[in-house]
């Protein structure tokens, strides 16, 4: 009786949300695919986007010079490379699907003059620290240029992977960030809003629809209600359960890539201290986390790279061990009478905040006080930039090259140059990174990246946590959505309605 | 019947709120297997999305809501009736000058200037009781003026006066027991007012803060699992709901019960 009541009052509280929502939006047009999304794009030029959903997007819209497999190793995509020299990389661009969208060929001056402007300084682009290796760009002919590096970099093709403009606009000076024009498998419609993006599938004509609904619950009774068709993570674990069981949705759900972990402070007199953060690692219960919280959509992490990386090593996870965290705390000099006490920097996300909330009460049970401070993401991202934290919890997003080590963990990479927050620094694992990043042999690198995973999980700058699955929710009529590692949106190209 | 069922759940919203303190309630401890699990006999209101118990947390919110809203009430109440009657005795410029002042305030949305101040001042219940106090006063103030003005010139005020009581004795003693009885009915009304505000700054995150439980919080951190734990919503809404109905239907029945001419309509009647 009580669990059919209970149901009742589900059914009564969707019902009366649909009908709400139903009072609220306007019927949207039946042959579009429409695809919900927590958060717009903030640009559409390549050249200057760096949040996750535009470079989602952005990949729909322009192609790159070079790709990822499954293993995260670069392949080919517009073009093929040579290695020349060390120094001295030639790219030849493929034959077929070379067109702009409005109807131009894409030779190897756009790929040079798409290059050229992100080496602009005044272009402010955010590839420019990652590109500014490139010393000179020298076109052979159509289908053929050479770039020149100031030092070797044997993960350079890995590099070039900002979408491919035409030389014609940037000339112009056309606004690409809301004009876009690439050769991408979409071309642009219209973004006659901040929350609504028109696209159409070249292949086809399909046209496709980004709508932006913030609120989770929204998205799911949009879905529901046959208002969108798409809706992929930032859900909470909960909601996708509960969308599994829902008649006329899949979900389906698979392994990311994506590192969460817990970061510290290494100037800090409490948190320099290694055992101080071996016991914070021991604190940790990921098995209970993931079980209860994530509902097992993701799985435990013990290096920055996933275990498929071709640079990732298989590595024991640090398992919970709350007598051995607290001897720890005991030789550091904590105990009862005299209390560790760290504070927690979190973003003021909901789930983040739920996250931190659990790993205080799981840190309080070895004996660690903690303080969880949430701020808006502005604020927060500030003061992890500016080593202005104890304690703070972050994912790195998309990642597929290993010089990440570099950027993160290099002792001379500290914010802005880097971002080695914490200020670690430690001279195994600085020569670790010099010997992997001189190395031009692919499997000598992989087992130096190897080594570096290890020596950097017994140091502990940062402690792994997980790496959250990647999901996608549809109404029954989509077909043909295969899920990437990364997040990213490239199956659009052929899913299909009925 | 309805009386008494008002009756019944203030009496309880009370005694949770004053005994809180003494009851086994655990409304921080998190179980995850719990999580968000609906209501059965071991959690009579289900766990929340860290498997705390909902119905602790409910009672703890009580507790929060019941004692801002006395401490807000009382302090508006206090500074408002003061401010008013100071103002209708001693009349001129500063009298002006407060009714200027007063409008002002009745101008401004009094949730909205909460809101701001609250943001300004930093969340935290401190700060929220301050900002509540600061937007309540005003009606107080402004009743006790007119009812002090109305009152003022009555023989035995005068005889008061013309006998050389001070000020203070004769606001304190001739004036206050004569406007008590509409401010008391205005206060009842307050208290409703005060524990929708309270649950209103909790929701926007400027009143209690995590891991501390409030109505409002409990029904912002629900929201998101609406679709899969109701009850999480339901509950603390339900107690909002039946405490601000209660205190309003027992402020009208209060406010019918001291007014001298709704007992002579009611005699008339038996008439």
């Amino acid at each position: 009786m009580g669990a059919s009541l209970y149901q009742i009052v589900i059914r009564t509280t969707i019902l009366y949300l649909a009908l709400w929502l139903g009072g609220c939006q306007a019927q949207s047009s039946h042959t579009a695919i429409r695809f919900a999304l927590a958060t717009v794009p903030s640009s559409l030029d390549p050249r200057y986007a760096t949040d996750a959903t535009s470079e989602r997007i952005n990949r729909l819209l322009y192609a790159r010079l070079v790709d990822f497999d499954e293993q995260f190793r670069p392949v080919p995509a517009l073009a093929r490379w040579e290695r020349l020299s060390a120094t001295h990389y030639r790219f030849i661009l493929r034959k077929q699907d070379r067109v702009f969208h409005d109807g131009t060929r894409l030779n190897a001056d756009d790929v040079a003059a798409t290059y050229r402007s992100v080496l602009d300084r005044r272009t402010a682009s955010p590839h420019y620290g990652t590109l500014k290796l490139i010393r000179r760009i020298s076109v052979i002919d159509a289908d053929t240029l050479d770039f020149f590096l100031d030092h070797p970099a044997p993960l350079f093709p890995a590099w070039m992977t900002v979408g491919i403009v035409p030389k014609a606009a940037i000339e112009a000076g056309r606004p690409l960030d809301h004009q876009p024009l690439g050769s991408g498998p979409f071309r642009f419609v219209a973004w006659p809003q901040a929350g609504r993006l028109e696209l159409e599938r070249v292949s086809d004509g399909q046209r496709l629809v980004f709508e932006q609904v913030h609120d989770p619950t929204m998205r799911v009774l949009k879905l529901l209600r046959g208002e969108v068709d798409l809706l992929q993570n930032d859900l909470p674990p909960e909601l996708l359960n509960w969308l599994r069981t829902r008649q006329g949705i899949q979900v389906v759900t698979r392994p990311g890539s994506n590192f969460s972990y817990l970061g510290f402070q290494l100037q800090d007199a409490a948190t320099g201290k290694l055992s101080v953060r071996r016991a914070v690692a021991l604190a940790i219960d990921r098995d209970a986390i993931i079980r209860y919280v994530f509902r097992g959509a993701a799985r435990k992490a013990s290096a920055l790279l996933p275990p498929e990386h071709w640079a990732g090593a298989s590595l024991p996870f640090i398992e919970r061990d709350l007598p051995r965290a607290r001897a720890l705390l005991a030789a550091a000099g904590y105990g009862p009478d005299h209390p560790l006490h760290l504070v927690y920097k979190t973003s003021s996300d909901p789930f983040r905040v739920r996250l931190a909330t659990i790993l205080q009460q799981q840190l309080a049970e070895a004996g660690i006080q903690v303080t969880v401070s949430s701020y808006d993401w502005g604020t927060f991202f500030g003061d992890i930039k500016a080593g202005n934290f104890q304690l703070y919890s972050l994912s790195w997003v998309g990642i597929k090259s290993p010089d990440i080590f570099r950027y993160a963990f290099y002792s001379q990479s500290l914010p802005p140059a880097g971002a080695n927050r914490g200020r670690f620094s430690d001279v195994q694992t600085d020569h670790l990174i010099d010997a992997a990043m001189q190395s031009n042999d692919l499997q000598q690198q992989a087992a130096l990246y190897r080594q570096l995973q290890k020596r950097l999980l017994e140091q502990l700058p940062v402690v792994p946590l997980w790496f959250e699955s990647q999901y996608v929710v549809a109404r029954k009529g989509i077909s043909g959505y295969r899920l990437a590692a990364d997040g990213n949106f490239d199956a659009l190209s052929y899913v299909t309605r009925r | 019947m309805v009386r008494r069922l008002a009756i019944l759940v203030l009496l309880a919203w009370t005694l949770v709120a004053l005994g809180g303190r003494w009851l086994p309630l655990h409304p921080d401890r998190m179980a995850l297997p719990h999580i968000l699990e609906a209501p059965d006999s071991a959690h009579w209101m289900g766990a929340d999305d860290l498997g705390r118990p909902v119905l602790d947390r409910l009672l703890v919110g009580a507790g929060v809501s019941f004692r801002v809203s006395v401490l807000v009430v009382s302090l508006s109440l206090w500074f408002g009736v003061l401010i008013g009657s100071l103002a209708a005795w001693y009349g001129g410029r500063a009298e002006r000058l407060l009714v200027l002042v007063m409008d002002v305030f009745m101008a401004f949305p009094g949730i909205l200037l909460a809101i701001a101040l609250a943001g300004l001042l930093g969340p935290g219940i401190d700060n929220l009781v301050f900002a509540l106090t600061l937007v309540g006063w005003v009606g107080y103030a402004r009743l006790a003026r007119a009812q002090v003005l109305s009152v003022r010139q009555r023989e035995h005020v005068q005889a008061a006066q013309a006998l050389g009581t001070p000020s203070w004795r004769i606001i304190w003693r001739h004036l206050l027991p004569l406007i008590s009885a509409p401010l008391v009915v205005e206060a009842t009304f307050g208290v409703a007012a005060v524990v929708i505000a309270e649950s209103g700054l909790s929701f926007l995150g400027l009143g209690v803060q995590p891991p501390d439980a409030s109505w409002g919080s409990m029904i912002r951190d629900g929201v998101r699992y609406m679709l899969v734990a109701p009850h999480l919503v339901l509950a603390p809404g339900i107690a909002l709901m039946l405490v601000v109905l209660s205190v309003n239907l027992l402020g009208d029945q209060l406010r019918d019960w001291l007014d001298v001419r709704s007992g002579l309509r009611e005699q008339g009647r038996e008439r």
